[in-house]
């Protein structure tokens, strides 16, 4: 039995205040709006707070978020300064995860480090949101051949496995900060379109979607206005899912040499320097490697618990 | 059923098919073409130009894409007016060399050089020595008068000579750049086009691409199958635990050792095992350098690193998606009504719950087979296993294009057709697809 | 004579563990069912029936509990009982029926397996036997075609014949307690009717105790002896079938009876009234009697203490301090305000019409499942869903369509207004010719055809707040200045009585329903000369039902709106009904008006539906006429008439080979059939 028409119940919104000020109607909008938004955040608090789960990887996400968003104040060198007479060194006062290979300070660098992976990361998630977007809603809205074609696509692009999409491409245009948030949202795109596509086929098919023909509504604002912004749900969780698996391919592109040019403090690419003198100072691929484990778990474990607590929520 | 299979046999083909597009796309059109990544940045335009011409690149790339995937020595043989034959010859043991020769009236491999304005037929001999023929009865003319010639060069490739109107052809060999001067207008390399197993020259070994690549494969596939039947056991026994104790301390336990596992990147995995195993432990050998492309049979304990590492991601991702199919199938209305039934515990996951809960993730896994094989070709580059994985690593480092295009098509081809196998298996046994 | 009976409940109360708090769904709740009974627990969503039915076969999901009471089987408790125990008695002594049957059959095992595992494991029965006695089981809820449905798989069998699979399957171990759990709601009208009889029958034969839910008071009337209505968690009232129908004594269940649309009753006849208010949350119940909220009878003493169920006369029980007033009074039609005044243009002889529709087809392509087909090789087939149909609306009246799920109704519905596209034919609406799809119509054609919906849940945008969706047809069709809009909005709220307080609602906010009277609202905002209604009470409960016919019925008093009303429901089509049009597969097989449906001389399709409808009075004999067979397919439609695979007055090859002629009877009655006018007019439902 369901107690869904009891929880109907519990959750009486607040009456709206009654417009009395000489702009009644744009102060009211905005009061709403804010308060709209409250209650969104809100929401989302509880539903984090309520996944145990959820809590400990966003405390891991945060973790590196402070350390990037401060990398200057926590650190005493630049992460490219080069010291020949310190190579190699292991932890010490003056250097407190030592020094790599060319006597960079290792703790410097994994904070910049942070930088590079957590600006790319979610810069890479959007832009191929942007494209699945675009790829997805028309798709499944109109069907039939446009459908058909751009599936054929898509299906064209997921038989690659990821990893070898990224490496051909990297290939094909060289590494850089531009190059690797590009493959990475080609990579993620059609994931993200299906996705779009399967609740757009969904929610077209809902009467509120018919209601709005019935308004003479053209496509674009159903596509956009009703459509959308049902789809953000299933859009938000996967977004955060999303942020972990990029993390994943920087870092793992960075190991294989595709990723940012030196010296660009990047994790992968420290793992994969530090492997070739793991036997003369294990320090740099060490930390570098808990780095990018604690990063990417602690993203997959905050979005884990999101999607599971909401998916109770509703 | 029979329906169905033709049915995806034909996706798969027509996804195959874009896919080579996408692959040769992205290959050779991108910026930064193939002549200047041979030549690198110090190479003046005429030598570029050269290089383009020599290795067919001017041509349009519809063309080029056909004669990639489908050969060029039809196109050429078209153009000489007599067929063209491959030889291949064997020096030592694995020394092999590729000749194309095209076969005249008298049955004779004959190829074509132009000196001093005059054109020379090459005919071999049965005990491989070349005899020179003077050929220069052989020019045709065009309607201006103009006289030209299409034949094969010694170098494999079809040339168009043009008396009168030679160009330089520049050359890069060990010792630098040859300039020879005579030399033909217009260049078809050959090749039987990667649909008949040519798929081209690699420009780093300087050898076929598909003689190179062979026995890459099979290691690479040995690495996949060990992994895969550590781990798809182990990952459904797991999954199978923890969805029938949903929410009890084992299920959170195995969940979170999943999510684990599954979310770490490869080869911080790998790094940390080789650490932990070979350098700590020191019971495995740690940085596994496999000095030959055989060595991985001399020495098992060479592969259980390797092995290991790529089973465990895929042990936390398949342990997951059987969980939850578990519980999916544990919360469903025939199974409340097989509890009602009076049916016990193990009669209901025995007869009602395995059977529906397993059918999820093989689709899944073999879905996920992508990111697997993705995962190996990480693998393969932590530990230098000598595998596709690697090869195409390289590649791609060296900008080894053809190399590239092979190894990616190939990979491709195995994942999409382990997919076809696990759709056609996911229809045998879900009797709704099978009775549809 | 004094025997045990074969369950007896007892003040039981279950409780539900959420993250906030317990929530108590049942409470005090006692009742007997003695061998050969059948009593009926009825009720709306959500008041606990199902929870009853669950925590008898302890079987309530790791969040529910038994708080108090006692429930006893043949005399025993049955809870605190070992695991070991409930096995033996679930599925051998106490069977159940549930609501969903595709679901509650396991989709990858064959059906003879599924039935003979109860018999190997209850019984230690060798497996060719068991799948004997299976077969003998299915052949004995008349399986047509046992043999072969033995073999098949659940998704290769239509609902009725799966629910026939899971009676049979409970009834295999002779069960002394059979608990059914809405076994008919998710079939179509004249499957449930055949069903019925099935259990009906089955009661007589087995003499099952049996506890059958349903939300319907009419399918508990044909089938149970005694009759227990719910209300929030609680029994309300208990007694015998007919003393619930004839006297009822709680204004709940009085309630009930008044607010259902009567099948035989004409439009303008009777009033519905609606019980007002809404069911309260059990987290959150009055202190007193739980309806006294709602009660139309209610007084100072009802808020004092929670009412105690007492046996007022010989087996009626009711929870209801003034009951006592009401005995031997003809409570139900009570304060019944007969209303029959007409619709404005009622005697008008011919008024003009809104809409006409001719030889509309509305084919929709079958998807190619063969490469062949990909290639356009292979000839394209259609699902023909609408095929051929004209009618007509007149202005301010309504056009009834009914028709069992899948004959196309509602696609002619969408047809008209334009969301799908017509193959052929013609619509003509208001003199325009509307045969073009939705994108090439003019918005001005647009604003007067709008469409009300079925589905609560979906009709609404769950992103914006009420008001937004009605105003954003305002502000589309300019139907009045923009500075208007808002107040607009709230008279439109209220003209759907609901207060201006609604307009910053969320859809997530609103019962089911209040979200069809925004519906209402958003579909008459702007101003249209015809609306047409698809389903729209059906997704509903029953108390809901009616408030939200009476306002469609006021609307279009009010603005001689032309409606059209599409609904499997044959009552409340009479009720709102001037003409109804009865299809079957895509076909129009009878239509004229509506007195003349509702009477005979009927075509053989309409007169099974009339029989199937359940009618709360369990004096009336249930009637005969019923469908066999599954509707065929609308992919390649049967030739000739398209009801004769499952007509009971099929006459052979003309039936098969000839389209059904039409019999004209006067008055725009016509059928369309292969009997004479005189054979017609013998059949009654």
């Amino acid at each position: 039995m369901s107690t869904a028409s009891f929880q109907e119940d519990i959750a009486r919104p607040k009456q709206p205040p009654q417009p009395v000020a000489p702009l009644p109607e744009q102060l009211g909008a905005a009061r709403r709006f804010f308060a709209g938004l409250w209650k969104r955040v809100r929401d989302l608090i509880e539903i984090i707070t309520a996944s145990p789960t959820a809590v400990v990887g966003l405390i891991m996400v945060l973790f590196w978020v402070f350390v990037a968003v401060f990398a200057p104040l926590i650190t005493t060198y630049s992460p490219l300064e080069q010291d020949y007479k310190a190579i190699n060194q292991p932890p010490s006062a003056a250097h407190i995860l030592g020094t790599d290979q060319l006597g960079r300070d290792v703790w410097s660098r994994l904070a910049y480090g942070a930088r590079t992976i957590l600006t790319l990361g979610p810069a890479s998630v959007l832009v191929a949101f942007l494209l699945g977007i675009a790829l997805g809603l028309p798709s499944g809205y109109y069907g039939g051949a446009i459908d058909e074609t751009v599936m054929r696509i898509l299906d064209a692009l997921m038989a690659f496995p990821t990893i070898l999409l990224y490496m051909i491409i990297i290939s094909a245009v060289g590494p850089s900060h531009f190059n690797v948030v590009i493959a990475i949202a080609i990579g993620g795109a059609p994931g993200i379109a299906r996705l779009v596509r399967a609740l757009t086929m969904d929610i077209r098919t809902r009467e509120y979607v018919a209601a709005a023909k019935l308004r003479g509504d053209s496509d674009f604002t159903i596509m956009v206005r009703e459509i959308l912004p049902n789809c953000r749900g299933p859009l938000i969780v996967d977004f955060l899912m999303r942020i972990g698996y990029a993390a994943f391919y920087i870092g793992t592109l960075g190991f294989l040499g595709l990723g940012l040019p030196p010296p660009t403090p990047d994790w992968g690419g420290m793992v994969q320097q530090g492997h070739n003198h793991m036997m003369a100072n294990v320090w740099p691929v060490l930390s570098a490697t808990l780095a990018i484990i604690t990063l990417v778990i602690g993203l997959n474990m905050f979005a884990d618990g999101v999607r599971e607590e909401s998916m109770r929520y509703q | 059923m029979a329906r169905f299979i033709v049915r995806r046999l034909f996706t798969m083909f027509l996804t195959m098919f874009i896919v080579s597009m996408l692959v040769f796309a992205i290959v050779e059109i991108a910026p930064g073409n193939v002549a200047r990544n041979i030549l690198g940045a110090y190479a003046t335009p005429e030598q570029e130009k050269s290089m383009e011409n020599q290795l067919g690149l001017d041509r349009p790339i519809i063309i080029r894409y056909i004669s990639w995937l489908l050969g060029s020595d039809w196109q050429v043989s078209r153009r000489l007016g007599m067929p063209v034959k491959e030889i291949v010859i064997s020096q030592g043991v694995v020394e092999r060399y590729h000749q194309w020769w095209a076969v005249d009236e008298n049955g004779d491999l004959v190829q074509w050089d132009v000196e001093g304005g005059k054109l020379i037929k090459l005919v071999r001999q049965p005990d491989g020595s070349v005899v020179q023929v003077l050929d220069d009865q052989s020019w045709k003319f065009d309607e201006d008068g103009n006289a030209y010639f299409w034949g094969l060069d010694t170098a494999n490739r079809a040339a168009l000579w043009m008396p009168g109107q030679e160009g330089t052809e520049y050359r890069l060999e060990y010792s630098g750049w040859i300039e020879a001067a005579d030399s033909p207008v217009d260049y078809i390399p050959m090749s039987k086009g990667l649909l008949r197993g040519d798929a081209g020259i690699s420009l780093r070994y300087k050898r076929p691409v598909s003689e190179v690549i062979g026995r890459r494969i099979s290691n690479s596939l040995i690495l996949a199958a060990l992994a895969f039947s550590v781990s798809i056991p182990i990952a459904i026994v797991l999954g199978l635990i923890a969805g029938l104790n949903e929410g009890k301390p084992v299920d959170r336990l195995i969940s979170l050792g999943g999510l684990i596992t599954a979310a770490s990147p490869d080869f911080a995995t790998g790094i940390l095992l080789i650490m932990i195993f070979g350098m700590w432990l020191k019971i495995l050998p740690g940085a596994t350098v496999f000095l030959s492309e055989t060595a991985i049979f001399k020495d098992p304990r060479m592969l259980i690193l390797p092995v290991l590492t790529a089973s465990l991601v895929e042990i936390g991702y398949v342990l997951r998606i059987t969980r939850s199919s578990v519980v999916e199938v544990m919360n469903s209305a025939y199974v409340r009504t097989a509890v009602l039934k009076g049916l016990s515990q193990r009669q209901v996951v025995l007869r009602h719950v395995l059977r529906n809960a397993l059918m999820a993730p093989i689709t899944v896994i073999m879905l996920h087979v992508n990111w697997f094989i993705g995962g190996l070709v990480v693998v393969e580059s932590v530990f230098g296993f000598p595998g596709l994985g690697n090869f195409i690593l390289n590649a791609a480092l060296y900008k080894d294009v053809y190399a590239i295009e092979a190894g990616a098509m190939v990979l491709i081809a195995l994942a999409v057709g382990t997919q076809l196998i696990a759709d056609i298996i996911y229809s045998l046994i879900n009797p709704r697809i099978r009775y549809a | 004579m004094e025997q045990t009976p074969v369950l007896k409940v007892d003040g039981l109360a279950v409780a539900y563990k959420t993250r906030k708090r317990d929530i108590h769904a049942v409470r005090d709740v006692s009742f007997e069912i003695y061998s050969g009974e059948n009593l009926g627990l009825v009720g709306e969503s959500g008041c606990g029936k199902s929870t009853v039915a669950y925590s008898i076969v302890n079987f309530l999901g790791p969040n529910g509990r038994i708080v108090r009471g006692n429930i006893l089987f043949k005399g025993e408790p049955l809870h605190n009982r070992s695991e070991k125990e409930l096995r033996r008695l679930r599925g051998a002594d106490i069977s159940m029926v549930y609501q969903e049957p595709m679901s509650a059959l396991n989709p990858s095992m064959r059906i003879q397996d599924q039935l003979a595992e109860s018999l190997i494991t209850h019984r230690g029965m060798p497996r060719s036997e068991a799948y004997g006695k299976s077969l003998q089981a299915l052949k004995d809820v008349y399986m047509p075609d046992a043999e072969a449905v033995m073999l098949r798989y659940p998704h290769q069998l239509s609902g009725g014949q799966q629910q026939r699979v899971v009676i049979a399957m409970a009834l295999l171990n002779n069960p002394s307690l059979l608990i059914m759990d809405e076994p008919t709601t998710a079939l179509d009208v004249t499957v449930e009717a055949a069903v019925l009889d099935l259990i009906a029958e089955l009661k007589e034969r087995y003499q099952t105790a049996t506890l059958y839910i349903s939300h319907n008071l009419g399918v508990v009337a044909r089938v149970s002896d005694k009759v227990g209505v719910m209300y929030a968690g609680e029994i309300v009232e208990l007694a015998s079938t007919r003393s619930i129908y004839q006297s009822p004594l709680h204004p709940y269940t009085m309630g009930l009876m008044r607010c259902l649309p009567d099948v035989d009753a004409p439009k303008g006849t009777r009033q519905l009234l609606p019980i007002e208010g809404r069911v309260p949350s059990p987290a959150n119940l009055p202190s007193g009697c739980i309806f006294a909220p709602r009660c139309p009878h209610v007084i100072a003493e009802c808020s004092a203490q929670r009412p105690k169920l007492i046996e007022l006369t010989t087996g009626h029980h009711v929870r209801c301090i003034r009951a006592g007033e009401w005995i031997g009074k003809d409570m139900v039609w009570l304060d019944q305000g007969v209303s029959t005044e007409p619709c404005p243009d009622r005697d008008e002889a011919s008024p003009e019409k809104t809409l006409v529709v001719q030889n509309a087809r509305v084919y929709y392509p079958v998807p190619f499942k063969t490469v062949a087909g990909l290639f356009g090789l292979e000839k394209r087939q259609y699902v023909r869903a609408a095929d051929d149909i004209s009618l007509q609306v007149k202005r301010g009246r309504t056009l009834g369509i009914v028709g069992e799920s899948g004959c196309g109704k509602s696609t002619l519905a969408k047809a008209i207004v334009g969301l799908e596209p017509l193959y052929d034919g013609k619509i003509e609406f208001l003199n325009m010719d509307i045969s073009s799809p939705l994108n090439k119509r003019k918005l001005n054609v647009i604003r007067e055809l709008q469409m009300v919906f079925q589905d609560p849940n979906g009709t609404l945008n769950p992103s914006y707040c009420v008001g937004d969706q009605i105003a954003a047809s305002l502000r589309r069709f300019h139907t009045v200045p923009p500075d208007q809009v808002q107040g607009e909005v709230e008279q439109l709220l209220r003209s759907v009585k609901l207060d201006e307080s609604y307009y910053y609602r969320l859809p997530r906010q609103l019962s089911g329903g209040e979200k069809q009277r925004v519906g209402i609202a958003r579909a008459i905002a702007s101003n249209p000369a015809m609306v047409i209604c698809d389903e729209p009470v059906s997704a509903l409960d029953v108390s809901v039902q009616a408030a939200v016919l009476n306002l469609l019925l006021e609307i279009q008093k009010t603005h001689n709106t032309t409606m059209i009303l599409i609904s499997h429901d044959l009552s409340s089509v009479r009720f709102f009904s001037d003409d109804v049009a009865v299809m079957y597969l895509g076909r129009v097989v009878e239509i004229g008006p509506c007195e003349a449906i509702y009477m005979p001389p009927n075509h053989p399709y309409t007169a099974a539906l009339l029989a199937a409808v359940p009618r709360p009075d369990p004096d009336l004999e249930p009637s005969r006429v019923r469908l066999t067979g599954r509707v065929p397919s609308a992919v390649n439609p049967p030739s000739g008439c398209r009801f004769h695979t499952r007509c009971p007055f099929y006459m052979g090859d003309i039936c098969k080979e000839q389209e059904p002629p039409e019999r004209d009877f006067g008055g725009g009655h016509k059928i369309y059939c292969h009997l004479s006018q005189e054979e017609l007019e013998q059949i009654k439902p």
